[in-house]
């Protein structure tokens, strides 16, 4: 049975065929040190201080990050009142367990907002029976959402730059993401509606996403 | 599910777009592919990017609401001091002690049942900083769906060098229930790995383990096997058992 470990960025992979090494492109190195920060805010360091109670740091921390949790479970839940519920709830957890935050697995809004998501999905199917889920959902079209997300952005530039980003994905590449990670959808219910195969699905979120992260990794500054 | 399967899963893993029995399932592979860990690490930094497109300001009234609340309230200790304890020898398990392969009768499996979801509370698995109550519900589901099947069937044994496996396997659902407890606790340098044994004799991992007790679901490649293994191996896990030492529990 084939086994890969990673040392020092490289994947070792062992399988009967032998040993091979992968070494990681430049965009997977840059990915793999921490993302820029905006603004020249540091991130890392605003979490470190939260991390030691530091609540002149959450307060800048929640201007930062606040926007977009609310705006992703907003437009997740589509229900302002649960949102609003949500947002605080995760913007709790954030203060509560700033400590667990590890900056080798990934960018503070990755952590932040991987919560805030994960609350905001568990929420909308807990919530909705598998029955009528599929006809209010169903009838969401993810290219009108495509084009209406821009309303309300608070950060034009870097909206601007994700949809160019999504812009040259695929259609299927894009609806796949959009539908799951705005809608909220299982990839099985992805699929469902798009009238496509599952493994199809699956592969076209990821190389979805790997198209998406080399746009943005390069693009702007 | 094969490995290559499950390694196609991260896309939508880290678009929160896998069923929840997938997504533990898919996490427990996490906990031993290095590989897959960094690529959800960078997938999911591009996933995030999306919020930007949809962001807007919540209303004042709820910062000053958040603001409020963590006035009051104490922050958790770093994520070292978090993990779950081992289950207390005693505690938890009650496995019955009978030796050999048989198969337990159904009213044990139902104690076995509840014994396993006490374990999975106390003693489970932190797979990575977003693991929350949300994932132990789901693994406590999973384990009772596995104990539900009406082709659920328990195989038993002692661990050399001490301690207990119980395994409970579902064809049909081709999923399995691993129960460790009370094992011998391993130096740095060495990890528990667990198998499972086609009719080829061929070895398959489906993880590691560090812990001294512990509950895990196996989800895919399940049917068709006939022996559980656990082995002794180097820090990191081997491709190959390592025989000397191995525990085979036959499931057939």
């Amino acid at each position: 049975m084939a086994q890969t470990v990673e040392l020092g960025g490289r994947s070792l992979r062992m399988s009967s065929r032998g040993l091979s090494v992968t070494e990681p492109t430049a965009a997977q190195w840059r990915m793999r040190v921490d993302p820029r920060p905006p603004d020249g805010i540091d991130e890392g360091d605003l979490m470190r201080r939260v991390a030691r109670g530091d609540t002149d740091a959450y307060s800048t921390l929640y201007d930062v990050v606040a926007p977009k949790v609310f705006g992703l479970v907003r437009r997740v839940l589509r229900n302002p009142a649960q949102s609003e519920e949500v947002t605080q709830e995760v913007m709790i957890d954030v203060w509560r367990t700033a400590g667990r935050y590890d900056a080798a697995r990934g960018s503070v809004q990755a952590w932040i907002l991987t919560i805030a998501h994960r609350r905001a999905v568990d929420r909308v199917r807990s919530e909705q029976a598998a029955a009528d889920r599929h006809q209010t959902v169903g009838a969401r079209s993810a290219e009108t959402d495509f084009d209406q997300v821009a309303d309300a952005v608070t950060d034009r530039l870097e909206a601007e730059q994700v949809r160019n980003c999504l812009g040259t994905l695929t259609e299927l590449q894009r609806e796949s993401i959009m539908l799951a990670y705005y809608n909220g959808l299982t990839y099985p219910e992805v699929a469902e509606r798009l009238d496509a195969k599952l493994p199809t699905i699956k592969a076209r979120m990821r190389d979805g996403l790997i198209r998406l992260r080399d746009c943005l990794g390069t693009a702007g500054s | 599910m094969s490995t290559s399967e499950l390694h196609t899963l991260a896309g939508p893993y880290v678009l929160d777009a896998l069923p929840a029995d997938e997504r533990i399932g898919f996490e427990e592979h996490l906990a031993y592919c290095s590989a897959c860990t960094a690529e959800v690490t960078r997938l999911r930094e591009a996933a995030v990017k999306l919020a930007a497109n949809v962001a807007v300001s919540p209303p004042p009234s709820l910062k000053a609401n958040v603001l409020a609340s963590i006035a009051q309230l104490p922050q958790s200790a770093p994520a070292e001091s978090e993990q779950p304890q081992p289950t207390a020898p005693g505690e938890g398990v009650v496995l019955t002690p009978r030796r050999g392969f048989g198969r337990l009768r159904r009213g044990s499996t139902l104690a076995l049942a509840a014994a396993a979801v006490i374990v999975a509370i106390s003693g489970g698995i932190a797979i990575d900083q977003y693991r929350d109550n949300t994932a132990t519900t789901a693994t406590n589901n999973q384990i009772a769906a596995v104990l539900a099947e009406p082709d659920a069937r328990t195989v038993h044994g002692e661990v050399k060098g001490g301690g207990q496996a119980t395994v409970v396997t579902s064809n049909q659902r081709d999923a399995a229930v691993v129960v460790l407890h009370d094992l011998r606790t391993l130096p740095a340098s060495q990890t528990y790995q667990l198998w499972l044994i086609d009719s080829s004799q061929t070895a398959h991992s489906i993880g590691l383990a560090d812990a001294t007790s512990l509950t895990k679901v196996v989800s895919g490649g399940v049917t068709g096997k006939i022996a559980f293994g656990l082995t002794v191996e180097p820090a990191g896990g081997s491709a190959k058992p390592t025989m000397s030492g191995a525990t085979l529990i036959s499931m057939t």
